[in-house]
């Protein structure tokens, strides 16, 4: 199949341009619309000057950070379907979890004290804490934030943890498709679990005055603030780690291998059971932490973040190739950017399509996504 | 007493009964096939013993012990190793972590094991650093065949270890087998390659139907007629 592969691809070089637009019309139309919105692109910011660097910058650094949090998610959802094989439609709704189990945190260690600590762990559901108030950024209250941070990834992971236990487990050998029907099921509970607890409402969460510093770019600035800087860190951080994990590491080791191939796991004597649990608590952490820094970019909480969410994650899984970390990663930055970048020509209310859009062009042309073949490793 | 003991074994998978009283035994540093037709049960024995069949009845003893009904993971610390038939590689892992993961019960990777597997098949040693799935067939077979020799077991289960290969392969890896059983360690092979296999073991088993039809030295089985006739192909 690879030599037959690699010939085609030989053959297809080989032949002009015209027989090639023949024989592959969808590439050939894509390649012109991509070389069309590419022209358009260079034409304004150069020529016309439509379009300034400094609007650009500012676009693909929010692109970045809204990509690199989809990334962090997609992270975990990628190593849950690689090694159990099943997609948890509850990981977005693991999200929103880690998000307010971590605010909570941080309003507690920010504000402690100062109003009604259930009030506080509960991100102000029962009015008279708010966050802008109780002032919460990382300079401001370093302490609260970090420790909101590590928090959101134990708890979503002692999460994860439960509902594999008390649910999934007892499934996990009906096969694929009810098991995600199962996770259907559980991110509707959890969602509303979480409204009743928390509340509906939208609510602001950090402080109003977020240091920026202002990039120079050619014709204005880029705004980066602190929270930036951590969302960017954090993802960095977190990425590297996973990569040591499953690369270095003899856990990590076997991950990859039940990837692979489960049943050969088990008759080498790797202990399956054991993996599974490392994987959703790795996996839970990785969800959770990246709610909390999904939070602390947008500024903003309510409960249906993650599930909002949860469609552009699983693009980005998709788009890289389901089942590769790297994938993941890859596939969340340029969906974070496309959401962003697109705003140049159409509205921002269409974003998410466009992001959408940007996926299934990509799975005509490369069907099993841009990392395929690579799972987990 | 044998090291392997298998006694009236009854098993097969979920409701579906494959093996029917099997009795099989297998020495200290005995080498023991088993052939038979397709369907016969054959790598169900080797499963079973492995604990990823369905036990319905009798016993598997080991070195003196019971095991008829252990987890995958306790067997091979019995000192049992396994190696499947297809798919007996982790595709996306380096060669060397195709081995590290035979070792992967114990708390570090074992280096004389690992060089000892090196020394036994050079060819992995310089492959190291290559993913498992962009090996040869038989290249595959004795990195499986490595990765159960990294516990240094007393017993190694073999199914169908010529499957596939291309016919020079073939003699190369009974070689293979004839000197891990020489260096000590007993032998458990299911073969569809019958002829080739008894004249290479000490003792053979024919099964037929999950039922034990003829057993004895690999070399008799071989020159009685009637099983010629229906086993061997003439």
């Amino acid at each position: 199949m690879v030599i037959t592969s690699v010939l085609a691809r030989g053959q297809t070089v080989a032949r002009s341009g015209l027989s090639t637009a023949v024989e592959k019309p969808l590439e050939t139309v894509l390649a012109v619309v991509g070389l069309l919105i590419a022209g358009d692109f260079v034409v304004a910011l150069l020529v016309t000057g439509g379009l300034g660097f400094a609007e650009v910058g500012q676009l693909a650094k929010n692109g970045l950070m809204r990509g690199l949090v989809i990334g962090l998610a997609g992270v975990g959802l990628s190593m849950t379907y690689s090694i159990l094989n099943f997609a948890n439609f509850s990981h977005g709704d693991y999200i929103t979890f880690g998000a307010f189990a971590g605010w909570g945190v941080t309003y507690l260690v920010a504000g402690f004290g100062e109003a009604d600590w259930t009030n506080l762990l509960l991100v102000g559901a029962g009015g008279g804490v708010y966050g802008a108030q109780l002032g919460i950024s990382i300079t401001g209250t370093p302490l609260a934030v970090v420790v909101g941070l590590v928090l959101a990834g134990a708890t979503t992971a002692g999460l994860a943890l439960l509902v594999d236990r008390g649910i999934y487990k007892s499934m996990r050998d009906a096969g694929g498709i009810p098991l995600l029907i199962t996770s259907v099921g559980v991110a509707f509970a959890l969602r509303y679990v979480i409204a009743l607890s928390y509340n509906q409402s939208v609510r602001g969460t950090t402080s109003t005055d977020i240091p920026t510093y202002q990039l120079p770019a050619i014709d204005g600035t880029i705004g980066v603030n602190a929270h930036d800087l951590v969302v960017l860190a954090s993802a960095v951080a977190l990425m590297l780690g996973v990569h040591f994990l499953l690369q270095r590491t003899k856990l990590g080791k076997a991950m990859r291998a039940m990837a692979d191939n489960e049943d050969l796991a088990l008759v080498t004597g790797i202990p399956t059971e054991r993996v599974v649990t490392w994987t959703w608590v790795v996996g839970g952490a990785l969800t959770g932490v990246s709610g909390f820094l999904l939070v602390l970019w947008r500024e903003t909480i309510n409960f249906r973040i993650g599930w909002v969410l949860l469609l552009l994650v699983f693009s980005a899984v998709i788009l890289g190739g389901i089942g590769s970390i790297y994938g993941a990663i890859f596939g969340g930055v340029i969906i974070g950017l496309t959401l962003e970048l697109s705003q140049i020509w159409i509205p921002t209310d269409f974003a998410r399509a466009s992001a959408f859009a940007l996926m299934i062009v990509i799975l005509l042309v490369r069907p099993k996504g841009l990392f395929a073949g690579r799972s987990t490793a | 007493m044998s090291l392997l003991e298998i006694d009236d074994l009854d098993a097969g998978y979920g409701d579906l009964q494959i093996l029917d009283g099997v009795d099989m035994a297998v020495d200290d540093e005995e080498y023991v096939a088993i052939v038979g037709p397709n369907g016969a049960g054959k790598s169900t024995v080797m499963r079973t013993v492995f604990g990823i069949a369905t036990h319905m009845g009798g016993t598997i003893t080991f070195d003196g012990e019971k095991i008829s009904t252990l987890a995958p993971e306790r067997v091979i610390r019995k000192g049992i190793g396994y190696v499947p038939q297809d798919d007996n590689v982790f595709s996306s892992l380096s060669v060397r972590e195709n081995l590290e993961m035979g070792a992967y019960i114990l708390d570090d990777v074992p280096e004389a094991a690992l060089r000892e597997v090196y020394d036994r098949f050079p060819i992995l040693e310089e492959r190291e650093g290559q993913k498992g799935g962009t090996l040869s067939g038989g290249q595959q077979q004795m990195l499986a065949m490595g990765r159960a020799l990294m516990l240094d077991p007393d017993l190694i289960l073999l199914d169908e270890p010529s499957a596939g290969l291309a016919p020079d392969l073939v003699e190369e890896m009974f070689e293979k087998v004839d000197q891990i059983n020489d260096d000590g360690t007993a032998i458990l092979m299911v073969e569809q390659n019958a002829k080739e296999a008894l004249r290479r073991c000490d003792r053979g088993y024919v099964l037929v139907q999950g039922q034990n039809r003829y057993d004895g030295p690999g070399e008799s089985l071989l020159d009685d007629e009637q099983i010629r006739r229906d086993f061997l192909g003439g």
